[in-house]
């Protein structure tokens, strides 16, 4: 809520300048200067982050060198702008960064301040067990009922968050990351609760040691975002991501799914357009 | 074992760390330096300036002092650049925590001259000396001692303000270390880590500033 508020109130502190600065073509700008200026951040894996190469790499990272290579025919000519959650609607009304990539969540209001593209990834919250655990899946954490607890990150939402899921289960809140998947290995929880994302590039790292519990909820649209004004540009960002998902690029789309979220996605159907369906 | 785990995440990441600690060092080095020469001339317009110039010092002291250092770098990153001023993260960090830095060393450095009886600067008058001697030869020495110790307190705040800079994107120390919490999960572990070296360099411009102390301290 606090993040959300200074978010507001930055960029309603920026607004103004937004109007101001109207660009023409971003996307010859963008051409002209051969090379893309992109915004993400660099600690949140497996979203954007560094490896052990201090490499920044990552989903949100991928889908920025789509659109460079979409550009440019090179997936290299990115630069990097390094940006807090905070600072992505200013850093696009200031023209800072041409395009925002950070798994940013849609929302209306968000939505009257920048422009969204096409979502890439659907996040929601999801249920982690310990493998060959006390409870096989979510059947059986529901029938659990007030013998099951969920360790969860530390929030305000956290206890309602959960028991729209489980209505019966104790929540604990842990204050990091590693403290809550650490209650789920000691047997402290039963189950760890966090965005799907999370969970699944957290199995991929350490396979045959976790299970998904199958069920998801809370659900939410990451979209990359432009500064408002700009059609053209728009329009190229999404073709680029759409096509990603169900045209040219779906292989790309499909390995950076795989690496980051450890599973495959099966290719769109051919003839009719899946998107029409 | 967790200690283990930590101190080869910290190793393998080295590099990063350094990186980031060396952009730390040259943030505080420049905000502290470039505040403190602002700052003093803030503070001599305070003391001495006609009331017109007081009052304008007086309004910037006090805006800057009365703002948080969190919203003055978003002020110079974002604002500066809609008036069309282009300053990088790093540049617009520093000239936030120089101003942030000088508003307090001015207050500082009014606090020690007022301090000082008026018979002294009459005295050093009446024996012919003019403003500039009066000032370096009598007033700045006997400031000096009462200037140190708080001026210390001010740098120390202005190196733990330099982690506010990752806000704007600044890889300084603190946000290199949360590059390595992302992939490594060790959130607890890292943050003491970053905070025992924040404790480092401050205790190390205390121990500095306790030299000069020393030296400067009438003896007895």
């Amino acid at each position: 809520m606090l993040k959300n508020l200074k978010t507001a109130g930055l960029a309603a502190l920026f607004v103004g300048s937004a109007v101001g600065a109207a660009h023409a073509d971003k996307l010859q700008d963008v051409l002209d200067r051969g090379y893309l200026i992109a915004g993400s951040g660099s600690t949140n894996a497996p979203w954007h982050f560094k490896d052990e190469n201090n490499e920044l790499v990552g989903f949100d990272i991928d889908m920025l060198r789509l659109i460079a290579k979409g550009l440019f025919d090179d997936p290299t000519k990115v630069e990097f702008v390094n940006q807090s959650g905070d600072a992505r609607i200013p850093n696009l009304a200031t023209d800072k960064v041409d395009v925002t990539c950070q798994f940013m969540t849609v929302t209306p209001g968000r939505a009257q301040q920048v422009e969204f593209t096409i979502p890439y990834y659907r996040e929601g919250v999801g249920l982690m067990l310990l493998d060959g655990g006390d409870y096989a899946d979510y059947e059986a954490l529901k029938a659990g009922g007030s013998d099951v607890t969920v360790s969860v990150l530390q929030n305000v939402y956290a206890e309602d968050m959960v028991h729209a899921a489980l209505p019966e289960a104790n929540v604990d809140q842990y204050e990091s990351v590693d403290l809550m998947y650490q209650a789920l290995n000691s047997g402290r929880a039963d189950a760890a609760a966090t965005d799907q994302s999370s969970l699944s590039w957290f199995m991929a790292q350490n396979p045959d040691r976790y299970k998904d519990a199958g069920f998801g909820w809370n659900p939410q649209s990451y979209s990359c975002a432009v500064k408002p004004g700009d059609q053209r540009w728009l329009n190229f960002v999404n073709s680029v991501l759409h096509e990603a998902m169900t045209g040219v690029d779906f292989n790309t789309y499909a390995a950076s799914y795989q690496q980051w979220f450890g599973s495959e996605l099966s290719p769109p159907q051919i003839g009719f357009p899946v998107e029409f369906k | 074992m967790e200690i283990l785990q930590t101190l080869e995440a910290i190793w393998l990441a080295r590099t990063a760390i350094l990186d980031g600690l060396w952009n730390t060092i040259q943030i505080s080095f420049l905000s502290i330096l470039l505040g403190t020469i602002l700052g003093i001339i803030v503070g001599l317009i305070l003391t001495y300036g006609n009331r017109a110039a007081r009052f304008a010092i007086r309004i910037y002291s006090d805006f800057l002092r009365g703002t948080p250092v969190f919203v003055l770098i978003l002020a110079c990153f974002y604002i500066l650049s809609v008036v069309g001023l282009d300053l990088t993260a790093f540049q617009a960090g520093v000239f936030a925590l120089t101003l942030f830095c000088s508003s307090h060393v001015g207050e500082i450095v009014r606090g020690a001259l007022q301090a000082i009886p008026k018979g002294q600067t009459e005295a050093a008058k009446s024996i012919g000396l003019t403003f500039s001697k009066t000032f370096f030869s009598v007033l700045l020495p006997q400031a000096l001692r009462q200037i140190l110790p708080t001026w210390v307190n001010t740098a120390t705040e202005i190196v733990k303000a330099s982690t506010l800079l990752s806000i704007i994107g600044v890889v300084e120390l603190l946000l290199a270390v949360q590059q390595i919490i992302s992939r490594t999960y060790l959130s607890l572990e890292l943050y003491f880590f970053a905070g025992f070296v924040f404790f480092i360099i401050n205790f190390a411009i205390e121990k500095a500033g306790r030299y000069v102390e020393r030296k400067v301290a009438i003896p007895t």
